[in-house]
């Protein structure tokens, strides 16, 4: 496909001219995209893309200012190479997770159109919106407790929807008639469109001021510069391995945790992300389709992150992505086998941005923060008007945290870090047009870890509904039991909450729910988890933590409690400040949750569990987990040297002598 | 003689532009600015149009004036000290703001610390409904406690913002009427006055940029006032607004958030000027100073509205004409970073010290110093003889740059500049899109320092139309300020479904708009002339989160046509979007009067056509792709209408260089504008 030769070479300043095209090119297909889009959801949620790739696939522009942030270098390699032959006109379409793992879950619709030059093609414009339904089990096309990927909707194998100009009027017609809303696909679709022929006009332009073979040699040129600053970044990190774990708080409704592990090797200017020890394929929507590609996009999101704050020089294109190599076995979380349900796919991916972040944290201790809240939950309140009767459903804030305590100092409050692409909903727009009304909105004081750089605080939303049968859904709930970790002897960040009624006789703690029916009258409460705080709290400024104290971002009690600080006290607070330094505490501190669930699942065990489950047939791996956690629960002689886990395993398989 | 004067503040210059009432004649000087003194550099410049022009104090008819004092009080924060009054439980409006951080790629990316720290951010029990109504009503002894913490905490002034204010301000008011009880001598600034619109953080960041500056600005405008009375200015001094109108200085005291981007807002106002009386209906102006380039789009003779443009790192509300920055200015710094990447910008070396041939001990290479080092500029001297070129010094610090990145001196300045031209176009690129316009069918008219000197490389660059260059470009702002109207804006924020239903009650606001409207002109402006009443309707349909202005017609309210209204916003929908849903459902969030007392326009005086070519003052060796090319050197002054030029040509003036690349070629127009058609777009494939 690469045609006629190219020089090999391009000058540096052209290439810096032709990137600054290919930029233009790629925002003006994100702006184009945005401003002729329908649906509310991709005007308020940004979940879009477009970029323009090498005729092979890989993405050398995408846009800076709008769209999301996790798809930095997608590699459309695998679904181009799905269509037999493309003509001038073509516009490709694929919205299915296991053709070719470029999709990622059924909601978003990737486009993918040829650009021709004299006849020849000569790259890709690319990009997908997220869609809000797809049709299938549930409104929206998302839940957790979805099992298979045929619960989540219509699926699109890679097909032409443009051929030669004509619109394939069959094909539009079925993924209409088993959507939810029609109307709305119809026109974001119509939107991609517009944004493809606008990246094609765009590279036509480029075209005509560098040359066709300045082009070739530019676009490549960009990749490989892409590639060259982040192998000087990864350069710059000591050689080492450096591990690091996280915990998805739930595997499956009420379910165990689910691990997520990283060993990040640094051997030069390359690395190898080894991601063996992450759990097993779930029986829920929470796994990662990856098709174990070594580079997979959503494996790569934290790494992007990591590049670009060492050095926000770097282009983000797929350039950036090529020092490293994962590996990741199949039939786990992060590369489960058709047809394990994906849809939540977005939660894993957020957790497993923090362990990437966290295992770059380990190499380079001065450079990088401690863990951050990640996102939270995006809550939708389903309700009827009581004066009018009519059913509203509106998304009414996403609550998030804020960003890790690092060395430079206190972590954003309210957003930040992986989190801080997400836009909130005024509360006068909520109550102009949702009949709840908001009890408060900001930050929850005393989430953030305490540190000697503090961690982010939490937002809290609270709301009470006025009609019977009101369904509230919080998607992504998480981090209610496990937390951001904090390091260098700063502290946790808080759990995340959610509650019905708090503070009354009827409250109720709804723990990870995603889904809740609520009576007129009832109040939610829904707080983010803090992120994560660095450096010993008691080393903390005096007057810093009683600047937070006048703010309000620290409680009266937790100045004292966290910080050693007693306002009006300078004897007491030099004496308790000098008790905490002498208390024993390990460097990172991800709470006594966590530090509780290691007690019993040391290393070793999930060592064993590890190698156990590997040699599992996929479709058994979830189940033999459950009953291997649950042996273990039981075990008297417990030893965390891998023995009970294999213990288990061996009486598991007495059991099933099938996969003996 | 009857002069109208217009004068314009900026980072090194304040402009000042004179125009005679009776011939039309424009005459122009730049004086520096004394940012320590503010202004001083205003008399300064009296007495040199008196000097230059023989213009006294009492000859000055109409006297208009752009401050920075605001924007700069803002960009530094070194305004009052505030507290802000919020409704209870929501005092993170302006610490959590929307959420969404400056660069969501960088893991240390944070929204700016808000203009009042959360310590003095308190909290007032009370609370209204969307539609206005009491949930819970103020409660005083609240008020009373914030007012006794703010004055602990040393607050000088104090906002109120409450939630929904927009629709109804009685508990503002309220608490306003008790804190003015206990302390008539503290400022007090509520939101629903600043500006009522609905959404929490933008009515109450709008309020606190006000609250922020207005004390500060009020002081400066009585000391303008009476530094002109002194001076014998008898004519009332007018303020320029971000909105491209003017109004009394007297009633900028009290409207001061409605001022703080006038600077660009009424360079933009004077480009439309000079666009629609050279019969262009479609323009870019393009202001490039020391530091930024900015662009509006210009449709119709006018440019286009917008709000929540940033001033330093705030959004602003306010109607603000719609000036979108795109990139970098004459004082850009040039560099080579470790990877051997030549970066034009963000550094700028500003003012002080300046590019390096400006000789006031600037070293790095500026876009200014590679346009000398090609030979475009230094044939002349700028500013009014306030600044001279240096060739050595630009050469030196230029070769720095040639010896990073391996080239000759010639190769590095045409790097630096092509460099700063391409992320020009790839800004102008994406506000292309946002608009959904085309820039191939846009003129490029270039002002401000710099514009002239790099906006045909831009044009060239984009494959615009063509490119206008007015006869003033140093000092478009001040005209644009001399010929504005007075213009205000009104706002009632409805939240009403626009059907039969509502009709009613959005004709009687809309009355009550006008009504206002026209006592804001004839009692507050005490302007008798004729008045432009311009109504219309934030719309969106049911269910969208954002709003589009569709200008409505008055006889569509006196009529009560509620099918013109709805086709009105299907229109501009499908306008702005490329579709429109005719059967959906439409809300009118906000109504908007805009009331418009025109000045009298101006006339240029037209020059009588001439044939032959226009003698060079000389000749200059300019470099293009690595070669020397000899270009002809033009005065300004010397260019008459009919005088037909082409690239690559330099065109020298008081106040600017216009740098003629080849592709471009033209002639003066009858109001001396050069008026130049780009050919095709340069490259290496037709």
């Amino acid at each position: 496909m690469h045609g006629t030769t190219a020089p090999a070479t391009i000058d540096p300043v052209t290439l810096q001219i032709l990137g600054n095209h290919a930029q233009a090119a790629a925002e003006s297909m994100a702006f184009t995209l945005f401003r002729t889009a329908h649906s509310t959801f991709v005007k308020e949620t940004e979940d879009f893309t477009t970029g323009l790739t090498t005729p092979d696939g890989q993405t050398f522009a995408s846009p800076r200012e709008l769209g999301a942030t996790w798809f930095v270098g997608l590699d459309y390699g695998p679904v181009i190479r799905a269509i037999a032959s493309y003509n001038e006109g073509d516009v490709c379409m694929t919205n299915d997770p296991y053709s070719g793992f470029v999709c990622t879950h059924s909601p978003d619709i990737h486009l993918w159109k040829p650009v021709f030059w004299k006849g020849e093609l000569v790259c890709f414009a690319v990009g997908h919106i997220h869609n809000t339904d797809m049709g299938g089990a549930v409104p929206a096309s998302l839940s957790r407790a979805l099992t298979e990927v045929h619960q989540e909707g219509i699926r699109f194998p890679p097909c032409k929807l443009v051929d030669r100009g004509m619109l394939d009027q069959g094909l539009l017609d079925v993924m209409l008639t088993n959507v939810r809303a029609p109307t709305q696909n119809w026109g974001d679709l119509k939107a991609q469109l517009a944004a493809m022929t606008t990246g094609e006009r765009k590279v036509h332009e480029m075209i005509r001021r560098f040359g066709i073979e300045t082009f070739r040699a530019g676009i490549r040129g960009l990749l490989d510069l892409g590639e060259r600053q982040a192998r000087l970044v990864i350069a710059g990190i000591p050689d080492g391995d450096y591990p690091f774990t996280d915990y998805l708080d739930e595997d499956s409704p009420d379910g165990l945790p689910c691990r997520l592990h990283l060993t990040l090797r640094i051997r030069g200017d390359a690395a190898e992300l080894d991601f063996t020890g992450s759990d097993p394929q779930l029986a829920a929507s929470l796994n990662m389709p990856t098709g174990g590609n070594p580079r997979h996009i959503l494996l790569m999101v934290g790494w992007n992150y990591v590049l670009y704050t060492l050095d926000p020089t770097v282009l983000l294109n797929g350039g950036l992505i090529r020092p490293a190599t994962c590996i990741v076995p199949e039939g786990t979380v992060l590369n489960p086998v058709f047809p394990a349900a994906v849809g939540m796919r977005s939660m894993t991916c957020m957790r497993l941005q923090g362990v990437v972040m966290g295992a770059f944290r380990r190499a380079l201790p001065d450079r990088l923060p401690a863990g951050p809240a990640s996102g939270g939950p995006m809550t939708n309140v389903n309700t009827t008007d009581n004066r009018t009767g009519r059913r509203i459903m509106a998304a009414i804030d996403p609550i998030t945290g804020g960003a890790g305590g690092s060395p430079l100092g206190d972590g954003a409050d309210g957003s930040g870090a992986n989190s801080g692409f997400l836009k909130n909903t005024p509360v006068e727009i909520s109550e102009a047009e949702v009949p709840v009304r908001i009890l408060r909105y900001g930050l929850e004081p005393d989430s953030g870890g305490a540190g000697l750089h503090r961690g982010g605080l939490a937002t809290v939303l609270e709301f009470r509904v006025h009609a019977p049968g009101t369904v509230v859904t919080a998607r992504n709930r998480d981090r209610s039991h496990f937390r951001a970790m904090g390091i260098a002897g700063g502290r946790a960040g808080a759990t995340s909450q959610f509650w019905r009624n708090p503070g009354t006789a009827r409250a109720q703690n709804l723990g990870n729910t995603d889904v809740v029916t609520l009576d007129p009258g009832d109040v939610i409460r829904i707080v983010c988890s803090g992120a994560a705080g660095w450096g010993p709290p008691w080393e903390r400024p005096i007057e810093a933590v009683l600047a937070d104290l006048d703010a309000g971002k620290i409680t009266r009690e937790a100045a004292e409690r966290d910080y050693g600080v007693i306002p009006g006290d300078d004897a007491a607070t030099v004496a308790r400040r000098a008790a905490m330094a002498a208390e024993p505490r390990p460097p990172a501190d991800a709470g006594p949750e966590r530090a509780a669930h290691e007690a019993i699942w040391t290393e070793a065990n999930y060592a064993a569990l590890t190698e156990a489950l590997a040699r599992l047939p996929v479709h058994w791996r979830h189940f033999a987990k459950r009953r291997v956690f649950a042996s273990v629960a039981a075990d008297a002689d417990r030893r965390g040297d891998g023995t009970e886990v294999r213990r288990a395993i061996a009486a598991l398989q007495d059991e099933f002598p099938q996969i003996a | 003689m009857a002069c109208r004067v217009g004068v314009d503040i900026g980072g090194t210059f304040a402009d000042f532009c004179v125009l005679d009432e009776a011939s039309g004649a424009l005459s122009t000087l730049k004086v520096l600015t004394t940012p320590d003194r503010p202004g001083a550099e205003v008399i300064a410049g009296l007495e040199g149009i008196q000097q230059r022009f023989g213009v006294a104090p009492a000859d000055i008819a109409w006297f208009t004036h752009g401050t920075t004092v605001g924007v700069n009080a803002i960009i530094q924060r070194k305004g009052i000290r505030l507290a802000l009054l919020v409704t209870e439980n929501f005092r993170d409006v302006l610490e959590v703001a929307r959420l969404k951080v400056p660069d969501p790629y960088h893991l240390y990316s944070r929204r700016p610390d808000p203009l009042v720290p959360r310590a003095r951010v308190l909290e007032v029990r009370g609370r209204l409904l969307a539609d206005g109504s009491e949930a819970e009503p103020l409660d005083p002894a609240s008020v009373e406690a914030a007012l006794a913490r703010a004055e602990a905490l040393g607050a000088e002034g104090i906002v109120l913002a409450l939630i929904h204010a927009w629709r109804n301000p009685a508990h503002e008011h309220a608490a306003k009427a008790i804190i003015a009880a206990k302390r008539p001598d503290l400022p007090v600034y509520c939101s629903a006055d600043i500006w009522p619109i609905i959404r929490e953080y933008e009515r109450t960041v709008t309020a606190t940029v006000h609250g922020h500056v207005q004390p500060r600005v009020a002081y400066y405008l009585g000391s303008l006032q009476d530094a002109l009375k002194r001076a014998g200015v008898a004519a009332e001094a007018m303020v320029t607004k971000s909105n491209g109108g003017v109004m009394r200085a007297e009633l900028g005291k009290t409207r001061c958030v409605e001022m703080l981007l006038s600077g660009t807002a009424a360079g933009a106002i004077g480009a439309a000027f000079v666009a629609r009386q050279a019969g262009i209906d479609r323009a870019m102006s393009l202001d490039i100073g020391g530091t930024s380039a900015d662009v509006a789009i210009i449709a119709d003779g006018a440019p286009g509205y917008g709000t929540g443009e940033r001033v330093g790192d705030f959004p602003v509300y306010i109607p603000t004409v719609a000036v979108s920055s795109i990139g970098e200015g004459g004082g850009s710094i040039a560099a080579v970073d470790a990877i051997g990447r030549l970066t034009v910008g963000p550094e700028s070396a500003g003012s002080t010290p300046g590019p390096a041939c400006y000789g006031r001990g600037g070293t790095r290479a500026t876009i200014t110093d590679a346009m000398c080092v090609l030979g475009w500029i230094g044939h002349g001297e700028l500013g009014y003889g306030a600044v001279s070129v240096r060739r050595d010094l630009a050469e030196q610090a230029v070769d720095a740059i040639a010896a990073a990145l391996g080239r000759t001196r010639h190769q590095a300045a045409e790097a630096i500049v092509q460099v700063a031209v391409s992320g020009m176009y790839k800004e102008v690129s994406k506000l292309a899109a946002r608009q959904g316009v085309d820039a191939r069918d846009f003129c490029l008219l270039p002002f401000g320092g710099a514009g002239p000197m790099l906006g045909a490389f831009l044009a060239r660059e984009l494959g615009m139309r063509d490119v206008l260059i007015p006869t003033t470009p140093g000092v478009l702002s001040a005209l644009g300020g001399l010929i504005a109207e007075i213009r205000n804006d009104f706002l009632d924020t409805v939240y009403a479904e626009l059907d039969a239903a509502s009709l009613p009650a959005l004709v009687d606001r809309f009355a009550r708009l006008e009504s206002q409207a026209r006592h804001w002109l004839a009692e507050e402006q005490r302007f008798t002339g004729e008045a432009r009443l311009l109504p219309s309707a934030d719309m969106r349909y049911r269910g969208q989160s954002f709003e589009i202005e569709v200008p409505l017609r008055p006889e569509w309210l006196a009529q009560g046509d509620l099918a013109a209204m709805a086709d009105a916003f299907h229109a501009e929908h499908e306008r702005l979007y490329g579709h429109a849903d005719r059967d959906a459902p439409i809300q009118a969030i906000s109504l908007r009067m805009v009331i418009a007392g025109a000045v009298p326009a101006p006339r240029f005086p037209e020059q009588d056509r001439v044939s032959g070519d226009p003698i060079p003052a000389g000749t200059v060796t300019v470099f293009l792709d690595g070669a020397p090319h000899t270009a002809p050197l033009y005065r300004r002054d010397a260019l008459r209408h009919g005088h037909r030029i082409a690239g690559p040509c330099i065109v020298a003036q008081e106040d600017t260089t216009s740098c003629i690349p080849p592709g471009l070629a033209g002639e003066v127009d009858r109001f001396g504008n050069l008026r130049l058609g780009v050919q095709a777009p340069q490259g290496m494939e037709a």
